[in-house]
C-alpha cells in the first residue's frame, strides 16, 4: 500500500487534473462490464498496462508484478467456475476422483475467461487510477462533485490515520521485538494480542489530541479546505484557445 | 494588546488534582517568553485555556481587558488571535496534503478561498514550506512536521502564538529555524510563549520567563532571574561535577582511543 501511495505522488501523471484518470478508468470499467468477450478485458488490460507505462512514466517491473499477482489470484477464483463438479458422468471430458467427476465443458471455459479477463481488465483499470492519482486528488474531485461533505472527512481521516497507524504498529512491534517479544509462539501470539490492544487505545488517544489541535484551529465539525491546483492536458488548452 | 490569565483554576475530571490553582499572568504584545516547570506543573493546561479549547472552573480568561466569550463567534475571535502548537506536530496534521492542511484553519476564521491562500502560502513561506505544499503529511520528516503544525496555526495569522514543547524533539539546526521564525513573528509584534524544559534555550532566547509550580505562577519576570531561581530548585543530578585535577579515564578508555582535538 504504502508503495502503491508513493508512485501516486511521484508519477507524470500526478499533477493532472483527476477527472481525466478517473474519466479514462471508468470508460476502460466500462468496456469491461458490457462486452462479454475475453477480448475487451485483455484489449484493456493492455491498454492500461501501455498508459501506466508509458505515459505515467511507472517502473514497469512494479506494475507487471501488481497485475500477475491480481490475475494469479483470479485465475484462483475462476478455477471454480472453469471445473464444473457432479457425481455423474458427464458429455464433458474430464476426470474421476472418488464419487465426484470433475469435468470442462466448453461453455465453463468460455466463462470462466470471459469473467478472468473482465476482472483482470478492471483490476487494470484501478490500477491505473491509484497509481497515478494521490488519494488528496481523488477527494477533491468528489468534493467538487458535491459528495456529502462527511464522507469525504472520513475519507481523508481514516486516509491520514492509516499511515499514523502504521506507523505507531511499527515502533510498538519493535519495542516488542527488541524485549523478545517474537521469540516462540506463544510470546508471539501475546506480543501480537497486546500490539493489538494498544493500537487500538493509541488510536483512540490519537484522535483525541488531534481533536483537540483541529478546536484549536477553529474546526466545527466540517474540514473545510483548499483544493489543489491540477493540470490539464496540452490538447485541451490548445483546442480550448482556437 | 494582553492575554490576561486572573485567578485562573482548572481541574480535569480525573485525577481530581487540580491542573491549575490560581493562576494569573498577563501576556502583552511582542514578548518572548517562556513557560517552565515540572511535568504537571499547569504549563500544556494554561495553553489549551489561552486558546479557548478548556474553560476555566474558575476565575477568568482575557483578551484585551474583555473577558473570553465561549460561544461559536467568541472562541472563533480569540482562535483568530491566540494560537497553539501542541507537542508533538504529528498528531495536529490531519490532512493528506500539507496545502490543506494549512488552509484549514484561515478557511475556518471564514475567510474566501483567495485570501486562504495567500495567508497559506505566507505561512509556508515563513516556514520554508513552498516547496513542500503537495507533499502529503505522512511522508514528512520530524523537523518538517513540526514546521507544519506551526504554518497551519501561523495561517490563521494570531497575535499570540503559543507553543508547547515543540523544539523539544528537533535536532540543533531545525530547532534554530524554528527559533529563526519565532524572531520573526516577534518582529512583527506578535507574542511567542514557548513551553520548555531547555534551560539553555530559555535563557538564551527569552526576555521573560513564567515558572509555574502546582498549578500556580510561582516566579514571573526576567528570564535570567527566573531561570536562576528555578535552577536552585533543580536536583543534584543537575549540578555540574568538577573532574579533579587528577582524574583520569579509565586505562581500557585511555588506550583505545586516540585524543581528539577540536
Amino acid at each position: 500500500m504504502q508503495h502503491i501511495d508513493r508512485f501516486a505522488y511521484a508519477n507524470r501523471l500526478a499533477r493532472l487534473h483527476p477527472a481525466y484518470k478517473v474519466g479514462c478508468s471508468a470508460l476502460a470499467l466500462l468496456l469491461c462490464l458490457v462486452v462479454p468477450h475475453p477480448a475487451a478485458g485483455l484489449s484493456v488490460l493492455a491498454a492500461m498496462l501501455t498508459l501506466a507505462i508509458a505515459w505515467a512514466g511507472l517502473p514497469p517491473a512494479f506494475v507487471l508484478k501488481l497485475a500477475l499477482g491480481e490475475a494469479s489470484f483470479l485465475a484462483l477464483g475462476v478455477l471454480g467456475v472453469a471445473v464444473s463438479v457432479s457425481t455423474s458422468a458427464s458429455a464433458a471430458p474430464g476426470v474421476r476422483m472418488g464419487p465426484l467427476w470433475f469435468a470442462i465443458s466448453p461453455d465453463t471455459l468460455w466463462t470462466a475467461a470471459v469473467l478472468f479477463a473482465r476482472a483482470l481488465g478492471g483490476a487494470a483499470a484501478m490500477n491505473f487510477l491509484a497509481l497515478t492519482t494521490p488519494v488528496v486528488a481523488v477527494v477533491d474531485l468528489l468534493r467538487a462533485l458535491r459528495v456529502p461533505a462527511l464522507l469525504i472527512d472520513l475519507m481523508t481521516l481514516i486516509y491520514r490515520f492509516t499511515f499514523a497507524l502504521f506507523d505507531s504498529l511499527e515502533r510498538m512491534t519493535l519495542a516488542h521485538e527488541v524485549r523478545l517479544g517474537f521469540r516462540d509462539g506463544r510470546s508471539s501470539l501475546r506480543s501480537a494480542a497486546e500490539i493489538g490492544a494498544n493500537l487500538f487505545i493509541e488510536a483512540f488517544r490519537r484522535s483525541r489530541r488531534l481533536d483537540l489541535a483541529l478546536q484549536g484551529r477553529g474546526w466545527d465539525g466540517a474540514l473545510r479546505v483548499l483544493p489543489h491546483a491540477y493540470d490539464h492536458p496540452r490538447w485541451l488548452i490548445r483546442g480550448a484557445r482556437r | 494588546m494582553t492575554l490576561g490569565f486572573s485567578d485562573v483554576h482548572f481541574s480535569y475530571p480525573a485525577p481530581s488534582v487540580p491542573a491549575l490553582a490560581g493562576a494569573s499572568v498577563c501576556f502583552t504584545a511582542g514578548e518572548a517568553v517562556v513557560l517552565v516547570g515540572r511535568n504537571g506543573s499547569g504549563k500544556s493546561t494554561l495553553m489549551l485555556l489561552a486558546n479557548g479549547i478548556l474553560r476555566p472552573g474558575k476565575g477568568a480568561v482575557t483578551l484585551d481587558g474583555q473577558a473570553v466569550r465561549y460561544d461559536r463567534r467568541g472562541l472563533l475571535d480569540l482562535r483568530s488571535q491566540v494560537g497553539v502548537v501542541f507537542q508533538n506536530p504529528e498528531e495536529q496534521l490531519f490532512s493528506a496534503s500539507v496545502y490543506q492542511d494549512l488552509s484549514l484553519g484561515p478557511l475556518n476564521l471564514g475567510l474566501s478561498p483567495v485570501v486562504a491562500r495567500e495567508r497559506v502560502l505566507h505561512a509556508a513561506g515563513r516556514c520554508d514550506l513552498l516547496n513542500l505544499l503537495d507533499r502529503p503529511t505522512h511522508a514528512l520528516s520530524g523537523g518538517e512536521k513540526a514546521r507544519a503544525a506551526l504554518a497551519g496555526v501561523l495561517a490563521m495569522g494570531p497575535r499570540f502564538l503559543f507553543a508547547d514543547e515543540l523544539t523539544n524533539s528537533l535536532d540543533p539546526w531545525m530547532r534554530a529555524n524554528v527559533l529563526e521564525i519565532f524572531a520573526d513573528l516577534l518582529a512583527d509584534g506578535c507574542t511567542v510563549v514557548l513551553a520548555t524544559h531547555d534551560h539553555a534555550l530559555a535563557a538564551s532566547w527569552a526576555q521573560r520567563a513564567v515558572w509555574l509550580d502546582a498549578g500556580r505562577v510561582r516566579a514571573d519576570g526576567p528570564a535570567d532571574v527566573v531561570l536562576n531561581a528555578l535552577r536552585q530548585q533543580l536536583p543534584p543530578a543537575f549540578g555540574h561535577r568538577r573532574r579533579t585535577a587528577d582524574a583520569r579515564p579509565p586505562a581500557a578508555v585511555s588506550a583505545g582511543l586516540n585524543e581528539v582535538h577540536l
